[in-house]
């Protein structure tokens, strides 16, 4: 437990650094101010905003991401309440009775106890982070290469487990990810694969590029089809701080909220995009009268938010401990910190403890500090939401074109961006996700190199995954779950879940 | 709508989108196993380069095969209406971005280097008319902006390897001016110009150029 404190001492003198401090501030405040355009989602945001960020050291740097998730992720709350367009599928159900609380007058009691929300499912969070960062590392250390690529495969079967719509299309998302990881050299013949002869493929795709082609270029050209009327709250955003009595009503969601979203957060595979839903389907029906929800319902907003923020900010666990990004996002971070020349995994936090928990303490004050910057400047976001999206998309075109173009220095990289982003829209249209694929993407040269070692440790007997005793209960609970999901009845209670709530 | 669910003798496709979205899978799996056929496989005590990308295609395929059966044997949905306006104008813009921000040698041609100022505003410009809302005094205005304000956050604040102004510029230049100067001083020209002709716009016509902020396309 002192360790504990010690180890949180040295996170906060690294994070109350006046740089870092900066840093984290400048990141939320960013984050916001993209996140908070309709039709921008966090992924999209972290994408565009990376290129910001090579110039600082790896830890400023990674605090400054963080914020700037942090900040999309809040700014996407305050869409979905005062517009009614989800930045993202977390923020889905948000929309349901905050934008309704926001027609009737009390949108700034929805965005306070959002915020409110937010920042106590943050901190608790936090500290979840803190006290099991040092356990799940130890775990991570006697993890041989069988366990890594059963706990990969588990992510993955969660990850098509949770993904909306056909099954079938998440699983050939995710294999389709993994054959366009192993493109390119491979690290141990150094012979090319499927490169075509081109020799911009010989290095592999980019992780960035394919991340900006598939979430920001085609969100643009998918926005661009639908021409929806934007309905932006016209009546007054009204007082900010909720009363006595909503904080009564609030604090049993917050709490059940925050719970919910830690324990899905640390799933692997995308658990942190159900939090928001378990949360408010466990609201509706502990509520005396379940048919307040969906009428502005004040524990529909906070519920939800609170297992959403803190769902966010679990999701770092895996990644930070065992080097598995469990989502899109975390993936996205693993890609920055390549960049900075850090390995994810158990490493970090031995070799580099003033990062791990330097940008720990900076989520607290990443909460904080949004806390502090949305309620004041709703004024601000309000205003910004009206930014028509005819000059939105030029913009955000340029910043992904700048961006990209900015890190390698190449063209190519500029146009296949734009050839993932047409390929990302013709995925939407026929009605496959892009998320599954990105992950399956960032997990496909792990599991290869696990899968080999592993293999080779046991002279070619694939059987290892089943003796071994960890990696064979993953195995199982990855079977038993993709069987579920494929059960008929299973399988409508999982779309009720995602339609419904 | 009643469906003849029974009825034999139609030839109606049941699920054109599942079996378009299966037969695209079906022939990338195969392009996969064409592309890999040439790698090694190796065996299970040392995987080959082509053991993983074999079987992942194989995968594909077989996805592909069960979502175009399940688009012949159940309803699903009709092949979705695909824009070719929006798609079209944004690559055209991006494309216009990659070719003359810096040197590119397409087959015998080497396409000017420009740098962002030129591939800036070009990109906006083009993108903008994705849109059917597009208007050209506007993007004008908006070009300017973004421009001035990405070259002095990427060229000047981030300091990000990205060339501001045409190779040819610089070297006509070269020793006279300090190219930071010049990237500030033509970025306030930029911003200068921008508000000028906002100022214009607003003397002109007033309301003319918020009609609709409201009923706004997403």
């Amino acid at each position: 437990m002192s360790d504990l404190f010690a180890n949180l001492g040295l996170g906060f003198a690294v994070a109350l650094s006046l740089q870092n401090l900066a840093l984290c501030f400048m990141g939320c405040l960013v984050g916001t101010l993209i996140g908070v355009l309709p039709g921008v989602g966090p992924i999209a945001t972290i994408a565009m905003l990376l290129p910001i960020t090579f110039g600082l050291d790896p830890v400023g740097a990674l605090i400054m991401l963080a914020g700037i998730y942090y900040g999309a992720q809040y700014g996407g709350s305050t869409t979905a309440i005062l517009v009614n367009i989800p930045g993202e599928a977390t923020s889905v159900v948000t929309t349901l009775d905050g934008h309704q609380m926001a027609r009737q007058g009390r949108a700034g009691i929805a965005l306070g106890i959002a915020a409110i929300g937010s920042f106590f499912a943050g901190t608790v969070a936090t500290l979840l982070i803190a006290a099991l960062g040092a356990p799940l590392t130890r775990l991570a250390l006697v993890f041989g290469p069988a366990e890594y690529f059963a706990l990969m495969v588990m992510g993955l079967v969660f990850a098509v487990v949770l993904a909306r719509g056909s099954i079938l299309k998440a699983v050939a998302m995710i294999l389709i990810g993994i054959l366009l990881a192993s493109i390119g050299t491979d690290l141990e013949t150094g012979q090319d694969r499927m490169t075509f002869g081109f020799a911009f493929l010989t290095d592999g795709i980019d992780f960035s590029v394919l991340a900006m082609g598939l979430f920001g270029v085609a969100e643009i050209l998918r926005n661009l089809d639908q021409s929806e009327t934007r309905d932006v709250v016209r009546q007054r955003i009204g007082r900010l701080l909720p009363g006595l009595t909503d904080l009564r009503q609030a604090a049993g969601p917050v709490l059940r909220g925050t719970a919910i979203g830690s324990i899905l957060g640390i799933l692997p595979g995308n658990g942190a995009v159900l939090g928001p839903f378990a949360a408010y389907s466990v609201e509706k029906r502990l509520a005396r009268d379940p048919r307040r929800f969906g009428q502005g319902a004040i524990e529909g907003v906070a519920g939800p938010e609170s297992a959403n923020n803190a769902g966010a900010q679990t999701s770092f666990i895996p990644l930070l401990t065992l080097g598995i990004p469990p989502n899109a996002v975390m993936a996205l971070m693993v890609g920055a910190m390549t960049i900075h020349g850090i390995v994810p995994g158990p490493g970090v936090m031995t070799k580099n403890p003033n990062l791990f928990w330097g940008m720990i303490a900076s989520m607290w004050l990443g909460n904080l500090m949004l806390l502090v910057i949305n309620l004041p400047l709703v004024g601000i976001w309000v205003s910004l939401l009206k930014v028509p999206y005819r000059l939105m998309f030029p913009a955000i075109l340029m910043f992904c074109a700048i961006g990209i173009y900015s890190i390698n220095a190449t063209p190519t990289d500029v146009m296949l961006i734009g050839a993932f982003g047409l390929c990302g829209y013709l995925l939407i249209k026929f009605g496959f996700e892009p998320a599954p694929l990105l992950l399956g993407f960032v997990l496909g040269r792990l599991m290869e190199e696990y899968l080999r070692r592993a293999l080779t440790l046991s002279r070619g007997d694939p059987m290892v995954f089943l003796e071994r005793p960890v990696s064979a209960v993953l195995f199982a609970v990855s079977a038993v779950l993709l069987v579920a999901a494929l059960m008929p009845a299973l399988r409508r209670s999982r779309d009720e879940v995602f339609t419904e709530a | 709508m009643d469906e003849p669910l029974h009825g034999s003798g139609h030839t109606r496709i049941r699920g054109p989108q599942p079996l378009a979205a299966g037969l695209g899978l079906v022939g990338l799996g195969l392009l996969g196993v064409w592309a890999g056929s040439d790698l090694p496989q190796g065996s299970m005590r040392a995987m080959g380069p082509g053991f993983l990308p074999r079987w992942l295609s194989v995968g594909i395929t077989l996805c592909g095969l069960a979502l175009a059966a399940s688009g012949l044997l159940r309803d699903g949905q009709r092949l979705p209406s695909i824009a070719l306006r929006g798609p079209a104008v944004v690559m055209l813009a991006i494309l216009a971005f990659a070719l003359t921000i810096r040197p590119v040698a397409v087959g015998p041609l080497t396409t000017p280097g420009l740098g962002l100022i030129v591939a800036g505003p070009l990109a906006i410009l083009l993108a903008g008319y994705a849109s059917p809302e597009a208007r050209f005094r506007e993007l004008v205005i908006l070009a300017l902006f973004l421009t001035a304000g990405c070259m002095l956050l990427f060229g000047d604040l981030l300091n990000l390897p990205i060339p501001i102004f045409p190779a040819f510029v610089l070297e006509a230049l070269s020793g006279s001016v300090s190219p930071r100067l010049l990237l500030r001083a033509v970025a306030a020209g930029l911003g200068l110009t921008g508000l000028g002709l906002l100022a214009i716009g607003r003397g002109t016509r007033r309301r003319a150029v918020d009609v609709v902020p409201h009923s706004i396309t997403t």
